[in-house]
């Protein structure tokens, strides 16, 4: 070791020139960057003004065109807040200023975020002149940049794209299904024959999806289609699971019997914890049998979804609740506490017509 | 004889630089990583989705779970903060865990607590007994469960699972802070991904010395106490650099008990938390993987670092003591009951990369710093090593940590720059240097406790640290803006 002080001082000396390199730069990167956001905040203070005078007709997009670069930031932050007229009053300014022109040419950029971003803008513009490209995207090699053509797919509002976000499910560059179904919940109700369709036909993620944003919408239509996939003793459980609560969500009565006979017979107790809670959600007295025989369930989820169930339908449910409360056994503290939580009052009525 | 002992001593005192070097190049490569992704992350601020996620149907409810212990200092600001965040469905479940101070009565009051049957959801073993359940008549979706301590916060956590009604549940220490968006932040992996993701872990801040109101964080401050100052950088390495660099390469052990969020129903599968444990989330986590790796269940544990939980750190040596003891006894025990894991390739990075790196660097590290320096001081006193050359080691070895600190330092300031007064930032960097001075010997000496605890299988103990509550501000009306909104 006797040989080691000079390489050693030499780099002591190298790393500590080092520390004393990065020390200086955060100082001075943290008076920058205080100046930085001193200037960029009295730009805003001057240029929102002028967008207000835009979207109220009292300047044209043109007479913009050449404010500084800190005017998008102010756009694009209005525009998801706006609709209409409104909207494309700014998207009419951002194509005046070149920005949408430039996020186009951005969706082949080498670096992800910048394909990431573009493709969000573009989303924001709520156009459908680039949905190709958005669904070449979705097979980005990044997952930043799949999610985000997903999300401004969504904000396009194209419909044609439904098919592309549901297949992006179960490609090799998979989009996770938690994404895809916001973007589909953006495009709103005129995707929902298409849900209809994937529910049917889909692969298992996307007819799982498909149903619970059928439930989600409270797509009627769809009930008997979700019943089936709920009587499907041989379908995915995930179809299944969304298909039980997406038939509590729509609150159909016509799904009481499909629905009571997964509480009671079905093996798996999510599902039959699922279909209890769809029970209780559309209320039907019918359904108070099976929910009572789903309260002797082994497994304490599906006896509390049961109970819960059972309380919110008046005044039969809570009748056998409070026999059920007053007997020994199993059943007996879920339909004492269900009945403590439930609210006073009548539960809601049926949902859906019969 | 002589010539024996000197070789000895040499070979020691190259074990001590070796392990020196490798702990520093390590822990530079996790920074880098770790800077890497959180720069990465700046580029797609503002665009992540955030308001989406908070508007979407599809976004899971959540339960947060509070275990308190004598907490009245800080209960209500905690609970406050718990139950404003922005988040479409919560509600929160406290578990006062035999309190002897008014925590209690405090919650009652503020919230017109109710008694109610209890429902549970889950049969996980408790071991105190459950005196009481309550619920707020104010509108606010809390729960509070009233049970004996057994001295263990895991005891009361299980508590509080058997009655979370949420698909995710979420620990939240009592003395913390939850900024406005954290729970929104936190979940979004699992509002993308709810296939995967099992559970995330965000970044934990210490709260001591900054202004806040009700809850709400005013503006992040640097406590004059260097304890504290120490332990904020501290945190800031491991938490910004050193949590997003494992969880990059797929290897996070650790999601902090102050604040992390997880799926219900993996917790209970695995039996919730591990009431002899220590080390209740890192432990936690350990177990969830390594069940779902023996099942080849894909899954990830992720780690968002722009999300923020402020917390209380100790103010004192004794307390500090206390904890970093405690910290690493429950380590010691974690290594020992996952064994089977370490270096093991069917457990992935976290077998071959996270374990052994917290076996040599984070347990035996003490040890091996320990005999190294006592082999230098030996070898000098015999004249074996030249004074320049221990000299030359140890001011690399410390140069070494200021670039690590100074780098979480550089990274904290180009992306998140909590601290805005120039002085704060001043005291970190100052920070950086006095770490050394002593922070760093003490800290071993603490960890060398927890392993020798460990080793002889002494019984876990858990202390309560002594809370001083979190700092008021004047409510002016300028004022009342959330830190980082």
């Amino acid at each position: 070791m006797t040989d080691l002080p000079g390489p050693l001082l030499l780099t002591s000396t190298g790393v500590t020139g080092l520390v004393v390199l990065l020390l200086l730069s955060v100082g001075g990167a943290h008076v920058a960057r205080r100046r930085g956001e001193r200037r960029d905040a009295a730009r805003r203070a001057e240029l929102t003004p002028l967008v207000y005078t835009l979207l109220d007709g009292e300047q044209t997009a043109e007479a913009l065109a050449d404010a500084p670069a800190v005017l998008d930031d102010v756009v694009l932050h209005l525009l998801p807040q706006l609709r209409g007229s409104d909207r494309q009053v700014l998207r009419d300014l951002l194509v005046a200023r070149g920005v949408v022109d430039r996020a186009s040419e951005q969706l082949s950029a080498r670096a992800p975020w910048r394909r990431g971003r573009a493709a969000m803008l573009l989303g924001a513009t709520g156009s459908t002149r680039h949905t190709p490209d958005l669904v070449t995207l979705l097979e980005d090699r990044s997952p930043d940049v799949r999610s985000a053509a997903t999300r401004a797919l969504g904000k396009t509002g194209d419909v044609a794209a439904v098919p592309d976000l549901l297949a992006a499910l179960t490609t090799g560059r998979a989009v996770p299904s938690g994404i895809v179904g916001m973007a589909l919940l953006d495009l709103g109700t005129p995707a929902l024959p298409a849900l209809r369709t994937a529910l049917d036909s889909g692969t298992a993620p996307a007819r799982a999806l498909s149903a619970s944003l059928l439930g989600l919408h409270g797509d009627l239509p769809a009930t008997a289609a979700l019943t089936a996939a709920l009587d499907d003793a041989g379908a995915p459980a995930e179809v299944r699971l969304a298909a039980a609560g997406a038939l509590g969500r729509i609150g159909a009565p016509q799904a009481t019997g499909a629905l009571a006979r997964v509480t009671v017979l079905a093996v798996e107790p999510a599902l039959r914890a699922a279909a209890a809670e769809a029970l209780g959600r559309i209320g039907d007295p019918d359904s108070v049998p099976a929910l009572a025989a789903g309260m002797s369930a082994a497994d304490l989820r599906v006896r509390t979804a049961c109970a819960d169930a059972l309380a919110s339908i008046t005044p039969e449910g809570r009748d056998r609740l409070r026999a059920l409360g007053a007997l020994d056994g199993p059943a007996a503290p879920a339909a004492r506490a269900a009945l403590d939580a439930a609210p006073l009052g009548s539960a809601r009525p049926l949902a859906g017509a019969r | 004889m002589r010539e024996t002992l000197g070789d000895a001593l040499l070979l020691a005192g190259w074990v001590l630089t070796a392990h020196v070097a490798l702990f520093h190049l390590v822990t530079l490569l996790l920074v880098l990583a770790g800077a890497r992704r959180v720069w990465r992350n700046r580029n797609w601020r503002g665009v992540e989705g955030h308001d989406e996620t908070f508007a979407s149907p599809l976004t899971p409810a959540v339960s947060i779970l509070v275990p308190a212990h004598d907490e009245e200092a800080g209960i209500l600001d905690t609970l406050s903060a718990a139950l404003g965040q922005k988040y479409p469905a919560l509600e929160v479940v406290l578990v006062d865990d035999g309190s002897t101070d008014r925590t209690f009565a405090l919650v009652a009051e503020r919230y017109a607590l109710r008694e109610v049957t209890p429902r549970p959801t889950a049969d996980l073993p408790v071991d105190g007994e459950i005196l009481s359940v309550h619920r707020a008549t104010t509108g606010d979706p809390l729960l509070v469960i009233r049970k004996t301590s057994v001295g263990r916060r895991s005891d009361a956590l299980n508590a509080a699972l058997n009655h979370a009604r949420h698909p995710l549940v979420c620990m939240v220490d009592a003395d913390s802070l939850l900024e406005t968006e954290a729970l929104l932040q936190v979940s979004r992996p699992f509002v993308e991904d709810p296939d995967n993701v099992v559970a995330a872990g965000g970044v934990i801040r210490a709260a001591n010395g900054a202004l806040t109101d009700r809850g709400t964080m005013l503006e992040p401050r640097l406590s004059r106490r260097w304890v504290v100052r120490v332990q904020v950088l501290e945190y800031l390495r491991s938490f910004l650099l050193g949590r997003t660099g494992w969880a990059d390469a797929q290897a996070l052990l650790i999601i902090s008990g102050a604040f992390g969020l997880f799926r219900r129903d993996v917790v209970l599968e695995v039996g919730g938390m591990d009431p002899l444990s220590l080390a209740e989330d890192a432990e936690l986590v350990v177990t969830i993987q390594e069940h779902l790796r023996r099942n080849r269940r894909p899954h990830r544990v992720v780690f968002v670092p722009q999300t923020v939980c402020w917390t209380e750190v100790p103010e004192s040596w004794q307390v500090l003591g206390r904890q970093r003891t405690r910290w690493s006894h429950g380590l010691g025990q974690l290594l020992w009951k996952h064994r089977r894991m370490i270096g093991n390739p069917r457990y992935g990075p976290i077998g071959v990369l996270a374990l052994p790196f917290f076996l040599l660097f984070e347990l035996l590290g003490p040890v091996i710093e320990l005999i190294g320096l006592a082999a230098v001081v030996t070898s000098l006193v015999l004249g074996l090593v030249e004074p320049a050359v221990a000299g030359a080691v140890l001011v690399l070895a410390i140069a070494l940590g200021i670039l690590l600190s100074a780098t979480a330092i550089a990274v904290e300031e180009l992306t998140y720059h909590r601290y805005g007064r120039g002085r704060d930032l001043l005291g970190l960097m100052g920070a950086a240097v006095v770490e050394h001075l002593w922070f760093r010997w003490a800290h071993s000496w603490y960890r060398l406790r927890g392993l020798v605890a460990a080793l002889t299988r002494r019984t876990p103990v858990w202390t309560a640290m002594p809370r001083v509550g979190f700092s008021g501000a004047p409510a002016s009306a300028e004022r009342l803006v959330p830190a980082g909104s």
